[in-house]
């Protein structure tokens, strides 16, 4: 393809990252290079036997590229490569490990929301959806991509302090018998146990009981 | 976890296995260079198998596992021999599963499973045996991520 000698030193790091099944390839610029460096991508299917360019990511000097289009069969595995050049010179092509979305991504936390009688709380949960390319395209919660997904949910006990930890399948929890007038914090966390993923706990979100009747 | 593969129910948990697989998963798929073949997904997907096959070709590939892959596996690694060998044996507790839905006439092996095996074992056979088997043991989660769906 008319490239030129390739002495020049190779991207580093090359590697997908994943959020919710958002499939971005980042990389780090070679050793010493200063400005000017420019890169391309390819990417190929695990088991099929070609490489694709990806057109938007070609000459450009940024160091990354959103494969999540490319990526987004989870049923498949994935590499991508790397290619940089500057002034005349070029790289080698510099590839990922197999990227499995499935197992590879990070998963947000869910939503929380709480409402409260005087003595319970009702919690209500929704996982992230996956990436998807439109507002219009259907959404997939990742519910259906993890038929394992389960919820860790936390609730503090503002004034004692005293914490409770709930483990649930569906997403809905009631918390009886608490103390009315009282503020209590609810945290949740998303927990798939195999492939083993497990999002971060979300923010807390605090709610009064109602005082007594 | 119960899992429905056709008519057949099996009890059984793929969280030991998949732990073991992750912690030696990028050190066994460098050892498979070849990007443009693989033996479980393609030409065609396990994805595809209908669901009154699943069972038939579950037992079809643990037993592969267990006869063909394994043994052919071993590593300068002694970390990874180890998680290997322990891979194994969970292999041999579900397949000995499988073998009892079998035996209970639950596991009904319909010409397009036995078709999807047979294509699976050309996949194998068209690379030397250590090739063959290392990257057939590098596909692992490709097993998982088919079986796990059927929970």
């Amino acid at each position: 393809s008319g490239e030129l000698y390739c002495s020049l030193p190779n991207p580093r790091n090359v590697r997908f990252e994943s959020v919710n099944m958002k499939n971005v390839l980042h990389w780090s610029a070679p050793e010493g290079t200063g400005d000017g460096v420019l890169y391309k991508v390819k990417y190929s299917v695990y088991g099929v036997g070609k490489w694709i360019r990806k057109p938007e990511c070609r000459n450009i000097n940024r160091t990354w590229c959103d494969l999540s289009s490319e990526t987004s069969d989870y049923e498949e595995q994935y590499y991508a490569s790397v290619k940089a050049f500057l002034n005349g010179m070029c790289s080698d092509w510099m590839e990922t490990t197999r990227f499995n979305p499935l197992t590879d991504t990070k998963i947000d936390p869910p939503m929380v929301s709480v409402s409260s009688t005087d003595k319970s709380l009702s919690i209500t949960l929704t996982a992230p959806e996956k990436w998807k390319r439109s507002p219009e395209e259907e959404s997939i919660s990742l519910l259906q991509v993890y038929p394992g997904l389960q919820y860790n949910v936390s609730v503090l006990n503002k004034k004692t302090k005293k914490r409770w930890f709930f483990s649930i399948s569906n997403n809905t929890l009631v918390v009886p018998w608490l103390e009315p007038g009282t503020a209590y914090c609810v945290s949740a966390q998303i927990h798939v146990t195999t492939p083993l993923l497990d999002s971060d706990f979300s923010k807390e979100h605090c709610i009064a009981t109602l005082k007594d009747k | 976890k119960i899992f429905h593969l056709g008519a057949c129910r099996v009890s059984m948990s793929t969280a030991e296995i998949r732990a073991g697989f992750t912690a030696i998963k990028a050190n066994i798929q460098s050892r498979d260079p070849i990007r443009t073949l693989s033996i479980l997904s393609h030409p065609q997907s396990l994805h595809k198998v209908k669901s009154s096959d699943r069972c038939c070709v579950a037992h079809h590939l643990f037993t592969f596992y267990v006869d063909k892959v394994f043994k052919h596996c071993r590593t300068e690694d002694s970390f990874v021999n180890r998680k290997i060998s322990s891979i194994a044996n969970s292999f041999l507790s579900v397949r000995r599963k499988l073998g009892q839905c079998h035996e209970q006439n639950n596991c009904v092996c319909g010409e397009e499973s036995t078709e999807k095996f047979k294509q699976i074992l050309a996949n194998y056979e068209g690379l030397n045996v250590t090739s063959a088997a290392m990257k057939s043991l590098g596909e692992l989660d490709i097993l998982l991520d088919w079986m796990e769906k059927s929970q």
